[in-house]
């Protein structure tokens, strides 16, 4: 992976100890709030480092670099990165990222979204300062609502829990840190693909960050993720496809890994000192759009699903299909296989893998809308409990994936 | 033999658990109390650690952390005999948590999955 790309560095910084970065994509309304409010983390919990905060950004054309290099700093130096005009993705602005990291030999980077509405200083000392004690990577632990976060809830956090054995709660959160020394081995990584470059990133370097024996920890952040709203019609197929298909991708390279894990172990907890914590902010999911996403699903998939699921599998979807709305419900265990099924469909390349993964989205509607509907009634506090216990469903139900995935 | 670290400060658990985890073939150790805990980790170097949550003196959360900083890896199944614990997000830095009782089968199976649980390169 390699790209050019166009920088910025007025005040001529050539080494930083800590690094601050914050990928960008047309966020001139927002980014000044979050580069503020790193800043008075960097001055106030590392006056001794050298430190530098980064926008990494996709040559936004709204004015983003001027509100980067307009927001206050209290001193902090700022870098910009940009990809070449039209280059787009989180993904590539983070190899922009890597090579200036290198560059400037950080020892620690912290890495928080430019739309940030609920960042504080705290963050930054949360983020970065176990980097200062061993860990390699710093995953985020928010306290999210129960319908926030679904294709976490549904595929990444049981997925990634169960094939590598660490149990990282946002293994997608989008804010996190790692150890300079990570930088060269995600620029080495031969798994990087098209969709690592856009939003399969997150999932791709937590997941580079397990199976290359990273000491982890989840930083407890205190206060929800609240950052710009994506709307309420978004199209959610680019993301689910590329944090999906990313996750099967690193399946098959990393089958000789994920094939030697037995059940899963927690990380260390980092920063409880934040005080109470805050309720995030509720989130209603359209629960008749979700039913009518995954029954359309099945007019418009059912043959490919036919292809990548065996009988016994597509019987029982038939059978969760045939279900009346106040009877739905998709067992965890069903959707566990499952997804092993699609796993194994992709590593075989049974099916174009852009219409496997495109054929799965109704069916996580169809799983989401169950959950909801069972969770309903539950506290934030329960429907975790609700989570965990799909995980070890999904660590219990692994043998079928080991025994079908292919030689 | 697997090595298990029971810390509760009420004595009958530790009678108890000491006397069905020995008969499954368990080394068992006690301690009563959150004193020193980590020095007798570090001496004795048990293979699980079964901690009560609610101690008269000490807080099993943060004996967790403390446990969790210096040991990464080590095991440790959280036993208590009410489950509010689990609003506390510190609870989640444990391998498992049993709710108190004398049927100790759940314990048994989780003693079981922890000493299973593998990590390649680890």
């Amino acid at each position: 992976m390699t790209q050019d790309w166009y920088e910025e560095n007025p005040q001529r910084v050539t080494e930083a100890d800590l690094v601050v970065a914050l990928p960008s994509f047309r966020e001139a309304k927002l980014i000044g709030y979050p580069v503020t409010q790193a800043a008075r983390g960097l001055r106030r919990y590392f006056p001794e480092q050298r430190t530098v905060i980064i926008d990494c950004d996709n040559a936004s054309d709204d004015g983003t670099k001027e509100a980067f290099f307009g927001a206050d700093t209290e001193g902090v130096p700022r870098i910009y990165l940009a990809t070449p005009p039209g280059v787009r993705g989180k993904g590539n602005n983070f190899q922009n990222l890597f090579r200036k990291v290198l560059e400037l030999k950080a020892k620690a980077v912290v890495v928080v979204d430019a739309d940030l509405k609920s960042i504080t200083p705290q963050w930054i000392k949360h983020l970065a300062e176990p980097l200062f004690s061993d860990f390699g990577y710093v995953a985020p632990l928010y306290v999210r609502h129960k319908h926030d976060g679904t294709i976490t809830n549904a595929v990444a956090y049981p997925l990634t829990r169960a094939l590598y054995g660490r149990r990282v709660r946002q293994p997608i959160g989008g804010d996190f840190g790692f150890a300079g020394s990570l930088a060269q081995a995600f620029l080495a990584s031969p798994t990087w693909t098209r969709a690592v470059g856009e939003f399969g990133i997150d999932v791709w370097m937590t997941t580079l960050a397990m199976v290359s024996n990273q000491p982890i920890c989840q930083a407890y952040m205190g206060r929800p993720k609240i950052h710009k709203a994506k709307g309420a019609g978004a199209d959610i197929t680019p993301l689910f496809s590329q944090v999906v298909g990313t996750i099967f991708d690193l399946m098959r390279q990393s089958a000789d890994y994920w094939r030697r894990v037995k059940w899963s172990k927690p990380t260390s907890i980092y920063g409880f000192s934040l005080g109470e914590t805050e309720l995030p902010p509720p989130v209603k999911l359209n629960e008749d759009q979700l039913l009518a996403g995954f029954r359309l699903g099945g007019e418009v998939h059912s043959a490919t699903w036919r292809r990548v699921l065996p009988p016994d599998q597509m019987n029982k979807l038939l059978e969760i299909a045939a279900l009346p709305s106040e009877e739905f419900d998709f067992p965890t265990q069903v959707w566990a296989k499952l997804l092993y099924d699609f796993a194994v469909a992709y590593a075989r390349e049974e099916v174009p893998r852009p219409d496997l993964l495109n054929s799965l989205i109704p069916l996580y509607y169809g799983k989401t809308f169950s959950f909801v509907r069972k969770t309903a009634k539950m506290s934030v506090q329960q429907a975790e409990e609700f989570i965990e216990n799909e995980c070890m469903v999904f660590e219990e139900t692994k043998p079928y994936l080991i025994e079908r995935w292919p030689a | 033999m697997p090595k298990i670290l029971i810390v509760d400060d009420e004595e009958h658990i530790r009678f108890l658990y000491s006397e069905e985890l020995t008969d499954e073939g368990y080394e068992v150790i006690t301690a009563d109390s959150g004193l020193g805990l980590l020095e007798r980790i570090a001496a004795e170097k048990p293979d699980v650690v079964i901690l009560d949550i609610k101690m008269v003196d000490y807080n099993g959360l943060d004996l967790l952390q403390d446990i969790r900083n210096k040991y990464y890896d080590l095991p440790v199944i959280l036993c208590t005999a009410y489950d509010t614990f689990k609003e506390d997000m510190k609870s989640i830095a444990a391998n498992f948590y049993v709710i108190k009782s004398f049927d100790l089968t759940e314990l048994k199976g989780k003693i079981k999955m922890a000493l299973e649980t593998r990590l390649p390169g680890q």
